[in-house]
């Protein structure tokens, strides 16, 4: 199964919840109209998801829901308890069917009976409401010769399908002139069930008729979805009409709703009756013996606590009798032998338990709490080891040193648990890849060969939420720029076909993804030449740019290299959207162009937002965190190198003359003389030999080295924003616990300096 | 011209366009008890489909074509069969 379908079971699952929830909001309230809301969006999205995959029956019954959910919404149609059981009773199938789907796959064979059964109850719901009508369900009225058709011509369509697509062509009577051949049009019907041609008016003798006018009037059934039946017609709008219709059975209704069935303990259809009976179905679910005793003893509980809320009298004991299989139960209910319906038991036998392999959903602020948890934890650890230096020696202090050892390494490792709780595969932003470069390279008319490389990479849910959009567009950015059209690439001896690679990988505690193509590339003289007429730069400032700046330029807003706007990519604010986005969430864009043989745009995000990697320095004697993205290197210094002018000091690293700032001065400490003499821990060891200890960071407008009294390790840290009172300082990001319990801050040194 | 006129019989040969309409018409209107091939016809275009149920007639051979077979055939009286020939 595709991660696509993993993700639309998981949704799904997730959807029905919602959806389940609004429902008895709304019926609790039915002036609710957030709960109205929330119930049309989830059937929204449940249709739309429901639609990428092959199960029409599914999409048919959320679509009807949606449709009836509308006129809710629009208040042409009030909210009652019946209409309130037959919602629930759709969202109930509907998880059957996402259970069985995880399971196998598939929808089960009956779905479409079940499907059409759910929705003639909808549709009759919203009909009597909308329309008065009484058995019409969908669109039938629209297409009244559907529901005169003959015995044979029912037979012919296969009344299985139930839900149908009806098109009603009358073709316009010059459009011969105009190169229609309306026949044609429906061989171009998917699944075309039924089909009948008829002179729209009585045909006049042959010496009377003009051949060149079409006197003629095409209906048909389809099996099909209105959706893609659609497409055939799409020539000729003004004279079809298209619409889903519901073919009645000749005969009496092939199952009848579960709440037609007599429980007589609760006032039929409703909701106590639909839940009594969902009951009896959980009695017929398969499973072990002991799945089936507790399923029972669960069930007892249920229907008790159903009756007593009936007001009815509800012996425990007589209600575990009775809650010993579907058949008693039901009888019980009913209170007196009910027919078998026939139609009962594969729907029962079909019904699944929810998966247990289903996907734990987590709320990010319960994650959040968790974290906040585990760095408490750490700091109350923090506070053990003196306490046990304190104890002294002895047996007592051995013991207590290994139970503090032990519960550090174990705090230690509730940490990353932790934190890897919110890691996920890559492979959730690469699956929508593929289909997007078939689509847009069709729509170019380019052959492009995607390679997808390291989708099990792990990263945060939120660094792939940013993600997301930054990749759909590189992606999209390379086939409508990069690669060029097969006449040109094989004019250049390249293959007409190009080749899209999409890289992901962990580096340096952060995940990385390149997309490089291998097209015509970008070339830094044109991009100097279009900042200069875009009036993004003066001619010299143009042509004082390296080549790699120049290409760098393709980030900067308002900038477009293609010659012609395209409606796919060519807006100019792409590719800044896609620096914006990435700079945001902590990481970097890079760029690297050949002309002639392609491009390489390189994201590099942090591994997750909730954790920052810090290098952790001292000054006056208080620790604080730089965070890593920033840092270019650490190293010493000795103080003869470190120039001043004035106050202004600067030293040459790497061989690049970069302006020096003191923490301490920064932070507004007393300043360190330097010296040696004096100042506590400041400088045990950073300051010997006359040497300061100096952080490069690499800040967007060019490097600054930032002298301070001692660099100590690098670690992980959760940041929390500064809150209260403290919210208004700048020059911080936020404060961080350290492994060790140690509270620090965490600098942005953008703002500080 | 994909449509072969001899005598009484018409036969139909792969794609019969628009532009077979005329003479169709013509043929039929002009022929006492006109009859029709269609079993090698692979398009029917729609008028000619109208001329030939203005005039119904007598098919001596159904289409080959399926879907001409499934939903045209029958429209002129030829059992649903695909391909099928009456007896």
């Amino acid at each position: 199964m595709s991660e696509l379908f993993d993700q639309f079971v998981v949704e799904a699952q997730e959807l029905l919840e919602t959806a389940g929830g609004a429902l008895l909001a709304l019926e609790r309230d039915p002036a609710d109209r957030a709960s109205v809301d929330e119930l049309f969006r989830a059937f929204h999205t449940l249709k739309g998801a429901s639609g990428l995959f092959d199960m029409a029956p599914f999409t048919r019954l959320v679509h009807v829901g949606e449709d009836t959910l509308s006129l809710l919404r629009d208040g042409r149609r009030g909210m009652t308890p019946e209409l309130a059981d037959r919602l629930f009773r759709a969202l109930d199938q509907c998880a059957r069917w996402v259970a069985a789907l995880e399971d196998t796959g598939a929808l089960p064979a009956d779905a479409a009976q079940a499907s059409e059964t759910l929705v003639r109850g909808l549709s009759g719901v919203s009909a009597e409401g909308a329309a008065g009508g009484g058995e019409a369900a969908g669109e039938t009225d629209a297409f009244p010769w559907v529901a005169a058709l003959a015995g044979e011509d029912r037979e012919a369509v296969g009344v299985a399908g139930g839900v149908l697509t009806a098109i009603d062509y009358r073709p316009d009577p010059d459009c011969f002139f105009t190169g229609d051949d309306p026949l044609a049009l429906f061989r171009r019907v998917p699944d075309l069930r039924w089909l009948r041609i008829e002179p729209a008016e009585p045909l006049p003798p042959l010496a009377q008729l003009d051949p060149y006018r079409c006197l003629l009037r095409f209906r048909a059934l389809s099996g099909a979805g209105v959706e893609a039946v659609a497409p055939a017609f799409r020539s000729v709008p003004d004279q079809v009409r298209i619409g889903s219709v519901t073919l009645m059975p000749a005969a009496a209704p092939p199952a009848a709703p579960p709440s037609a069935k007599p429980i007589t303990m609760a006032p039929p259809g409703s909701l106590a009756a639909a839940m009594l009976e969902e009951q009896a179905r959980i009695l017929d679910l398969p499973g072990s013996a002991a799945e089936r005793q507790s399923r029972n003893a669960a069930v007892t509980r249920a229907v008790t606590a159903i009756l007593t809320a009936l007001g009815r009298s509800a012996d425990r004991a007589v209600v575990a009798a009775a809650c010993v299989d579907s058949r008693t139960l039901r009888r019980f209910l009913a209170d007196g032998p009910p027919e078998k319906d026939p139609a009962e038991k594969p729907a029962a036998a079909e019904a699944r338990p929810a998966s247990p392999r289903r996907a734990l959903r987590v709320e990010p602020e319960r994650m959040d709490a968790l974290m906040a948890l585990v760095g408490e934890l750490s700091v109350v650890k923090g506070q053990l080891e003196p306490l046990v230096r304190r104890v002294g020696d002895g047996e007592l202090t051995r013991d207590m040193k290994a139970f503090s050892a032990r519960l550090d390494s174990l705090v230690g490792d509730l940490r990353h648990a932790a934190l890897r709780l919110r890691l996920l595969p890559l492979a959730r932003v690469f699956d929508p890849l593929p289909r997007l470069v078939r689509d847009t390279a069709r729509r170019l008319d380019k052959t492009v060969e995607l390679v997808l490389d390291g989708a099990e990479t792990e990263a945060d849910k939120d660094i792939l939420d940013v993600l997301g959009e930054p990749l759909l567009h590189l992606v999209r950015n390379a086939i409508d720029h990069g690669i060029e059209a097969p006449e040109r690439r094989a004019a250049s001896g390249k293959p007409p076909g190009g080749t899209l690679r999409v890289h992901a990988f962990q580096d340096k505690g952060g995940v990385v993804v390149e997309v490089s193509d291998d097209g015509a590339g970008i070339d830094p003289a044109a991009m100097r030449k279009a900042a200069v007429a875009k009036g993004l730069l003066a001619p010299d400032a143009a042509a004082a740019l390296g080549d790699d700046e120049a290409v760098r330029l393709v980030f900067a807003p308002g900038f477009s290299t293609a010659g012609s706007v395209s409606d796919l990519s060519g807006r100019g604010v792409g590719m800044d959207a896609v620096r914006a986005a990435v700079e945001r969430a902590g990481g970097r864009v890079e760029i690297a162009s050949t002309p002639g043989s392609g491009t390489r745009v390189r994201l590099a995000l942090p591994l997750t937002l909730s954790i920052t990697r810090v290098v952790v320095v001292e000054a006056a004697g208080s620790f604080y965190g730089i965070p890593v993205a920033v840092v270019g290197g650490v190293q010493r210094v000795p103080r003869a190198e470190i120039r001043g002018v004035k106050r202004a000091e600067s030293v040459v690293l790497r061989d690049r003359v970069v302006p020096l700032v003191r923490l301490r001065r920064l932070l507004g400490q007393p300043p360190d003389d330097g010296h040696g003499h004096g100042h506590g821990d400041g400088h045990r060891d950073g300051r010997s030999g006359g040497a300061d200890c100096v952080v490069l960071a690499e800040l967007g407008d060019g490097p600054v080295a930032v002298a301070v009294d001692d660099v100590g390790e690098r670690a992980d840290v959760v940041l929390r924003p500064m809150s209260g009172v403290l919210r208004g300082l700048r020059g911080y990001a936020g404060t961080a616990v350290l492994g060790d319990g140690r509270l620090i801050l965490v600098l942005d040194l953008r703002e500080l300096l | 011209m994909p449509i072969r006129y001899d005598a009484d019989l018409a036969r139909f040969e792969a794609a019969c366009t628009v532009e077979d309409a005329l003479p169709l018409a013509e043929w039929l209107e002009a022929t006492a008890a006109p009859r029709v091939d269609l079993s090698a016809c692979t398009d029917l275009h729609t008028a000619l489909l109208q001329l030939l149920l203005a005039a119904r007639p007598t098919v001596t051979a159904g289409p080959e074509d399926a879907f001409l077979a499934r939903w045209v055939g029958p429209a002129l009286g030829v059992p649903p069969s695909p391909g099928g020939k009456p007896a």
